[in-house]
């Protein structure tokens, strides 16, 4: 009887002691998920922002992806890049092999366990930004268990990671491929099925997108129920609809719209950053018949701009003063010494240089957007130095068209929010035979060869800063502003998850998000 | 058919001047080879004689092609839009007639006195200002001060007053105009003094006699307005985020999304021409001497 006791005794302790583990296991986070949240979407949603083998290069589709899908290794919070579906990895000496270990137990919305299968198909199926890169430098993708993925690369490649496991590219994110297999593209497309925190519920094209928790989503069940982006294209009806409390955030919010938020009790304005910077290029600086070939005249042109204060009348001083061409959040960024404002010693290098009543310095040409909103301050503020330019402010697609066959001279507003790192951003623009670049320097260039080949990532970090230092000391640049990505958030939300991950400029992770406890 | 041809090879044309809808797509700074690439997904590595032969083809076929940005059937993404759109015109012609003819009539029959006035003035403002701009006045006023209606979107009757006056109001100073103007021809007219001789009472004379050959011209426009309505709702539709066809092909341009730009017009051609037709079929109908001239 009394060994009875005893075992029923040890048992009801056991079941306690059990309860009392699960629970402080599963936290108050797993309470079920509940309420909603509605995001007003400045651009139009599209499907193709569903399926990470379509990602094109750009931040945008990562809005979603961050929501219906996974990838092995992501930018998180204070990392950038945080193991996910991969648990861990590790690269060879050599720079050759580069092997993930899975998390296991895994699940897709469709109840499909994540397996190393998965991760193979989906790097082969992507056909996104850099596919043809990447493709070629992998030379094999081999599932060795189901756990357990190794990339063999054609030869050593010290970019491998930040273009398969950053926003550069959609090649890690992980799509089912049984399930994809069986439904067909078009059918992935209609009704995807990803690893993250949301699964689909409904999609209007370029009108609404319905999520809905994941319960079993491996890091933890998302706190909120149903997330809604909606797409609002007009900015005063974003605003509007923040204002009635219709939509949670509204992103891109910008001018007089963004003070109007600031003004507004219950709202706040956040302001987020990626990888996006603009800056002045000087075309005509490898030719010697032009002023710009003299170093002073392009350092005078620097000192004559005031980026606090085009920050303050754009940005309500949100944004962050540019003095590389390099956004700050980027690997390998080297911070060189800012610019001052000074316009008397611009003038005074003018004179210097022969041009002591300034000259006629042709056009600066930018696109309709950022080149009038930044570009004309700017060019007021070269004016009153004495560097005569006048603004050309040209249709995006013909500025980019023009800018990319290098027929645009004078000055150029240049601008990118491409993701990567400094070297993927260094080769597009200041290296010979980059797409934008207008010339190069063989000292810049020569450095540059040496660290694509370099695998020490302390050698190749202090060869990327020496370019970086050269390209300042030859003033090849007049860096600007890295706009900030200014967004209203209403009172509902306690965490809206802006600017938790850097470079990223949406909401995320969204299984972190919460409504504010009335 | 020769219009819509010609619609054709217009749009085809003029939408490839605007410039390589790819570099729209990526971020600046993306690589020539991912341009390559997605030049070539599209077609437009090819011949421009080529692409429009694909495009003729596939036209003759029921294809529209695929969006470039949506990455999906033109026409299933027109055909979503379509009831949304439909939906706008009919509710904002139905406002603009209910406003435009009564006001019309009452401005001819009382012509030149303060009902009159009070009418032109209506039409002035009507006519010249901007949609955009009456449009986020009534989303300041109604939604944000009053809130009363939701700001934006569709699915409600409450989503549909707004877009619905905005768009009608251009509209309903248009008709009230040609209602007035075309009820003081009728007015001066031998029968209509015929019958006020013969004592008819003022309510016959105008609801009967003059009324029904004035509205001709009125429903001829109403008819060109609906369809007009359906295509350029593109102001309106983006203020308020409603999910038509104008949005649609907002869209389109901002992308240069060629296929949705290029569908969107020849359907929206297409229905041009089709609703021209049944209007003169209607025209026939209401005024007999039409038909007695056949």
């Amino acid at each position: 009887m009394a060994s009875n006791l005893r075992r029923v005794g040890s048992t009801v302790v056991a079941v306690m002691v059990a309860v009392v583990l699960v629970g402080l296991a599963v936290g108050p986070g797993a309470a079920a998920p509940e309420g909603q949240a509605t995001w007003g979407v400045h651009i139009a949603l599209a499907p193709t922002w569903f399926d990470p083998a379509e990602t094109s290069g750009i931040i945008t589709p990562f809005m979603v992806l961050y929501a219906m899908h996974d990838g092995l290794v992501k930018p998180m919070p204070g990392q950038a890049m945080a193991p996910s579906l991969a648990e861990a990895w590790t690269a060879s000496k050599d720079g050759l092999v580069y092997e993930f270990a899975l998390r296991r137990n895994v699940r897709f919305h469709n109840g499909d366990v994540m397996t190393a299968e998965d991760v193979k198909y989906s790097f082969e199926r992507y056909r996104g930004a850099s596919a043809s890169l990447l493709k070629a430098k992998v030379a094999k993708v081999e599932a060795l268990d189901p756990h357990r993925v190794r990339f063999t690369l054609r030869q050593p490649w010290p970019d491998f990671m930040a273009f398969y496991a950053t926003p550069a590219t959609g090649a890690a994110w992980i799509v089912p491929k049984k399930y994809v297999e069986q439904v067909g593209e078009e059918g992935f497309k209609k009704a995807p099925v990803g690893a993250g925190p949301y699964r689909f519920v409904s999609f209007k094209p370029g009108v609404e997108l319905i999520l809905e928790a994941h319960e079993q989503y491996w890091r933890k069940p998302p706190a909120l129920k149903t997330l809604v982006f909606r797409t609002i294209p007009d900015e005063s009806t974003r605003l509007a609809a923040l204002k009635r409390g219709e939509v949670d955030v509204a992103y891109s919010i910008t001018g007089p719209l963004a003070e109007e938020v600031q003004r507004s009790p219950g709202l706040a304005l956040v302001p987020t950053y990626f990888t996006f910077t603009t800056w002045l290029v000087f075309t005509e600086q490898w030719d010697p018949k032009s002023p710009w070939h003299d170093r002073r005249v392009r350092l005078a042109a620097n000192l004559a701009i005031d980026r606090a204060g085009i920050n303050q009348a754009v940005y309500l001083g949100l944004s962050k003063l540019a003095h590389s061409f390099i956004p700050q959040g980027m690997e390998y960024f080297w911070a060189p010494p800012p610019y001052a404002f000074d316009p008397p010693r611009a003038k005074r290098l003018l004179a210097e240089a022969g041009y002591p009543n300034g000259f006629d310095a042709g056009e600066l040409s930018g696109d309709t957007i950022y080149g009038v909103a930044i570009g004309e301050p700017v060019a007021n503020y070269l004016q009153q130095v004495g560097v005569r330019v006048r603004l050309r402010p040209m249709e995006r697609v013909a500025f980019f068209k023009e800018y990319g066959e290098k027929k645009l001279r004078g000055i150029i507003f240049s601008g990118s929010g491409a993701p990567g790192n400094a070297p993927i951003r260094l080769e597009q623009y200041a290296i010979s035979g980059g797409r934008y670049a207008y010339g190069a320097y063989p000292d810049v260039d020569g450095l540059y060869t040496e660290q694509a080949n370099e695998m020490n990532p302390r050698v190749r970090q202090q060869i990327l800063h020496k370019i970086q230092q050269l390209i300042h000391e030859k003033v090849m640049f007049g860096p600007v502003i890295e706009p900030a990505f200014l967004n209203g958030v209403g009172p509902r939300l306690e965490v809206h998850g802006l600017g938790r991950i850097a470079n990223h400029a949406y909401s995320a992770p969204y299984e972190d998000l919460r409504l504010r406890v009335k | 058919m020769i219009s819509l041809v010609l619609l054709s090879v217009t749009i085809f044309l003029l939408v490839r001047l605007t410039g390589d809808p790819t570099v729209l797509l990526v971020e600046p700074g993306a690589s020539q080879a991912d341009l390559e690439a997605m030049r070539k997904q599209f077609g437009l590595d090819r011949p421009l004689w080529v692409q429009y032969g694909h495009f003729v083809s596939s036209l003759v076929r029921g294809d529209l092609g695929h969006s470039f940005y949506y990455r999906t059937p033109v026409l299933e993404l027109y055909l979503s839009r379509l009831p949304s759109s439909l939906l706008l015109a009919v509710a904002a012609m139905a406002f603009s007639l209910l406003i435009g003819i009564p006001t019309g009539i009452i401005a001819a029959v009382r012509v030149n006195r303060w009902w009159d006035s009070a009418g032109k003035v209506f039409a002035l403002l009507g006519l010249s200002l901007p949609s955009f701009w009456v449009g986020l006045l009534l989303i300041l006023f109604f939604s944000v001060y009053l809130g009363w209606l939701p700001s934006s979107g569709a699915g409600t009757a409450a989503h549909l007053i707004m877009p619905a006056f905005a768009l009608g109001w251009y509209f309903a100073a248009a008709h009230m105009r040609l209602t007035r103007s075309s009820m003081l021809d009728v007015l001066g007219s031998e029968y209509v003094k015929l019958a006020r001789l013969k004592g008819l009472p003022e309510a016959l004379v105008i609801g009967k006699h003059a009324f029904k050959n004035a509205l001709i011209p009125v429903l001829t426009l109403a008819g060109i307005n609906l369809v007009i309505m359906v295509n350029v709702a593109v102001v309106v539709e983006t203020v308020f985020a409603w999910p038509g066809i104008g949005r649609l092909m907002y869209e389109g341009i901002a992308f240069r999304d060629f296929p949705v730009v290029q569908a969107t017009v020849i359907l929206n051609g297409a229905m041009v021409v089709i609703v021209s037709l049944l209007v003169d079929i209607l025209y026939a109908v209401i005024d007999p001497r039409i038909r007695f001239a056949r």
